[in-house]
C-alpha cells in the first residue's frame, strides 16, 4: 500500500490530480491511497504518508515541510509543474514513486 | 531576469505565508466564515427582489425582523469571533492551552469596550454592549487586543506562573487552575490600560484606535488605486507560480473584511451600501470569474478559437474547474507561469477589469456587493447576482469576461501559432504535448 499525500492551498486544486493519479495506480495494478489536504493540515497528516507532494503554487512551503518530513522520514517535493498543470496522473505518480525509492 | 525575481519572491512569499501572526489572523477569519455564510443566507432571503411585489410592507417587515438575528448574531458581531480566534490560534501556535487563550482575549476586548450607548439626542443608556463596537467599528481594536492578550497569556504560561494541581485532580479542573494566574495577570493589564485611557484621557480605546488606526487604514484600502495595486501583486505572484491571494490577502483581509462588515450592517439596516471595495469586491469581481486572472474567458477563447492540440487539451481540462473558479490547470498547464508571451494580458486584464468594475459601481450602473458572503467557488454570474442582490451584478461579470477575452486574444493567437508550429516539427518524437512542455520547463 503506497500512501501519497498532496498539499495545496485548500486541497481543492490538487484533488483533480488525485483522481488522475488514483486512476493510473489502479490501471497498473498498484494499491495506493492518495489524498489531498490544505496547507494547514499537511504537517499533521504527514506522518500517515509515505511521500508528500506540494502543489507548485505553494512551492515556498517546501523547505518547511521538508524539515518536518525528516522527522518521519517522509520525502517531500514540489509536484512537477507540467504534470500538475496537465493533471498528468501518470507523471505525478511516477514522481511520487521516484521520491519513495530515493528514501 | 525572471529567474532572479523568482529567487527574491519565493522567500518573501514563504515568510509572509509562514509568519505566525498572519497565519493566526487568516485562521481567525476562517473561524468566522461558516457563521458569516449562515448570516448571509438569511440576508439574501430577507432581501429577495420579488418579495416586495408579493408581500405587503408589514408582512415583509415582519419577515425581515424575524430573520434579523441570523445576521446580527454572526456578521454584525464578527469581531467577537475574530478576537476569540486570534487568542485561540495564537496560543495554539505556542502549544499552550488554546481555549483559555481564546476566552482571555475575548474578555480583554470586552474590558476595553464601553458598556454604554449614547443614542442621538437622548440620554446615554448604561449596561449595554453597542453592537457596532463588536462589529466593523471594533475590528482593529479587536485584532490588536487579541494578539496582545494572547501574547501576554502565553508569556505567563510559558514562564510557569501557574498553579499545579496534584495528579488526582481531574484534568479539566487542573487546566482551569493552570490558566488562573495567567488569566488574572492578562486581564489586570487590560483593566489598568482601560482605567488609564478612560480616566486619564477621558476617552476609550475603541474610539482611540478607530480614529487613529482603523479609519485611516480602511480609508486607504477602500480606494481604487491601492486595490488595483493589490490586484497587480496577486497577478505578479501567480506569474511566478506562487499563490497570489494567500500572500496578498493576509495583509489586506483585515481592511477588506472590515469594509464587508460595514457594508452588510448598513445594508440590513438601511438598504444602502457605503463601500464599493470590500472582501466581496475582491472575491467576486477578481477571482469569481474563473479564478485568479479571470481565466474562464481565456478557457472559452482557447476552446473556440485555438488550433494547437496542447492548448485545446489544457482548455478542456480547465473548463470544469474554471466554472468553480479553480484555475490551476490553466496557470500551470497553458502555462501562465513564467510564460513571457502572455505576461502582458495576464497582469493587465485583471487591472483593467477592476477599474471597469469600480467605475460601473461608483457611477451607480451596477450596485456594489452588499457584504453578503458568497463562497468563492460559486460559479460566475450566479455569484455576481448573489453578491450584489441584482441581475446587473451578474451581467457586469459577463461584460468583464468579454474585456478579458479581447485583451488576451492577440497574445493567445501568437502562442497558438508558436504551438502549432512546434507540434508540426515534433510530429515524430514522443507525444506533442510533452515535448512542447519540456521546452517550457527549461525556461522555468
Amino acid at each position: 500500500m503506497k500512501k501519497i499525500l498532496l498539499a495545496c492551498s485548500s486541497g481543492m486544486s490538487t484533488s483533480l490530480l488525485v483522481t488522475k493519479m488514483s486512476e493510473h495506480a489502479k490501471s497498473i495494478g498498484d494499491e495506493a491511497e492518495i489524498w489531498a489536504v490544505g496547507q494547514d493540515r499537511a504537517k499533521k497528516e504527514m506522518e500517515n504518508a509515505d511521500v508528500v507532494l506540494i502543489g507548485p503554487q505553494m512551492s515556498f512551503l517546501k523547505k518547511e515541510l521538508q524539515g518536518e518530513g525528516e522527522k518521519y522520514g517522509v520525502p517531500v517535493d514540489v509536484i512537477d509543474t507540467v504534470a500538475y498543470g496537465m493533471a498528468d496522473g501518470k507523471k505525478a505518480y511516477e514522481q511520487a514513486l521516484n521520491l519513495m525509492g530515493e528514501q | 531576469m525572471f529567474d532572479r525575481l523568482n529567487k527574491i519572491l519565493v522567500p518573501i512569499a514563504g515568510k509572509l505565508n509562514n509568519n505566525r501572526y498572519l497565519q493566526v489572523l487568516r485562521d481567525a477569519f476562517m473561524l468566522a466564515f461558516p457563521l458569516t455564510i449562515f448570516g448571509s443566507v438569511a440576508v439574501v432571503l430577507a432581501n429577495l427582489p420579488f418579495l416586495e411585489k408579493i408581500m405587503s410592507d408589514s408582512a415583509l417587515g415582519t419577515l425581515q425582523s424575524a430573520l434579523g438575528p441570523a445576521s446580527q448574531a454572526t456578521i454584525s458581531i464578527m469581531t467577537v469571533f475574530v478576537v476569540f480566534g486570534i487568542g485561540y490560534y495564537l496560543s495554539r501556535s505556542y502549544d499552550v492551552e488554546a481555549v483559555f487563550g481564546g476566552v482571555i482575549a475575548l474578555a480583554s476586548f470586552l474590558i476595553l469596550t464601553p458598556f454604554i450607548l449614547t443614542p442621538e439626542g437622548a440620554e446615554p443608556v448604561t449596561d449595554v454592549i453597542p453592537l457596532d463596537r463588536l462589529g466593523a467599528k471594533g475590528m482593529f481594536l479587536g485584532m490588536i487586543t487579541g494578539f496582545f492578550a494572547g501574547e501576554i497569556y502565553r508569556f505567563f504560561v510559558q514562564k510557569k506562573w501557574t498553579i499545579k494541581m496534584p495528579a488526582s485532580v481531574p484534568p479539566a479542573v487542573a487546566k482551569s487552575f493552570a490558566a488562573l494566574i495567567p488569566a488574572v495577570f492578562t486581564l489586570s493589564i487590560f483593566l489598568i490600560v482601560n482605567i488609564g485611557v478612560t480616566q486619564g484621557l477621558n476617552t476609550n480605546l475603541h474610539d482611540l484606535i478607530f480614529n487613529a488606526v482603523q479609519a485611516p487604514l480602511v480609508n486607504l484600502g477602500s480606494g481604487i488605486i491601492p486595490t488595483v495595486i493589490a490586484v497587480f501583486f496577486v497577478q505578479l505572484l501567480w506569474f511566478f507560480g506562487l499563490h497570489g491571494q494567500i500572500i496578498v490577502n493576509s495583509i489586506m483581509d483585515p481592511i477588506w473584511n472590515t469594509l464587508m462588515v460595514e457594508n452588510l450592517t448598513s445594508y440590513t439596516e438601511t438598504g444602502e451600501v457605503p463601500n464599493i471595495i470590500s472582501k466581496q469586491f475582491m472575491e467576486i469581481y477578481t477571482v469569481g470569474m474563473g479564478g485568479s486572472g479571470m481565466t474562464l474567458a481565456v478557457v472559452i477563447a482557447i476552446l473556440l478559437f485555438m488550433k494547437s492540440k496542447q492548448m485545446k487539451q489544457v482548455g478542456k481540462l480547465s473548463l470544469g474547474p474554471g466554472l468553480f473558479n479553480v484555475n490551476e490547470p490553466i496557470i500551470f498547464g497553458l502555462p501562465v507561469v513564467m510564460n513571457p508571451v502572455i505576461v502582458i494580458p495576464w497582469i493587465l486584464a485583471p487591472m483593467i477589469v477592476t477599474l471597469v468594475t469600480y467605475f460601473a459601481m461608483s457611477t451607480g450602473i451596477v450596485p456594489p456587493p452588499t457584504g453578503v458572503a458568497v463562497p468563492w467557488t460559486v460559479p460566475v454570474f450566479i455569484n455576481g447576482i448573489l453578491a450584489t442582490n441584482s441581475l446587473a451584478g451578474g451581467v457586469l461579470q459577463l461584460v468583464n469576461m468579454g474585456i478579458v477575452l479581447i485583451i488576451w486574444m492577440p497574445f493567445l493567437q501568437v502562442m497558438d501559432r508558436m504551438n502549432v508550429k512546434k507540434e508540426r516539427q515534433t510530429e515524430n518524437t514522443e507525444t506533442k504535448a510533452q515535448t512542447d512542455h519540456s521546452s517550457k520547463e527549461q525556461a522555468l
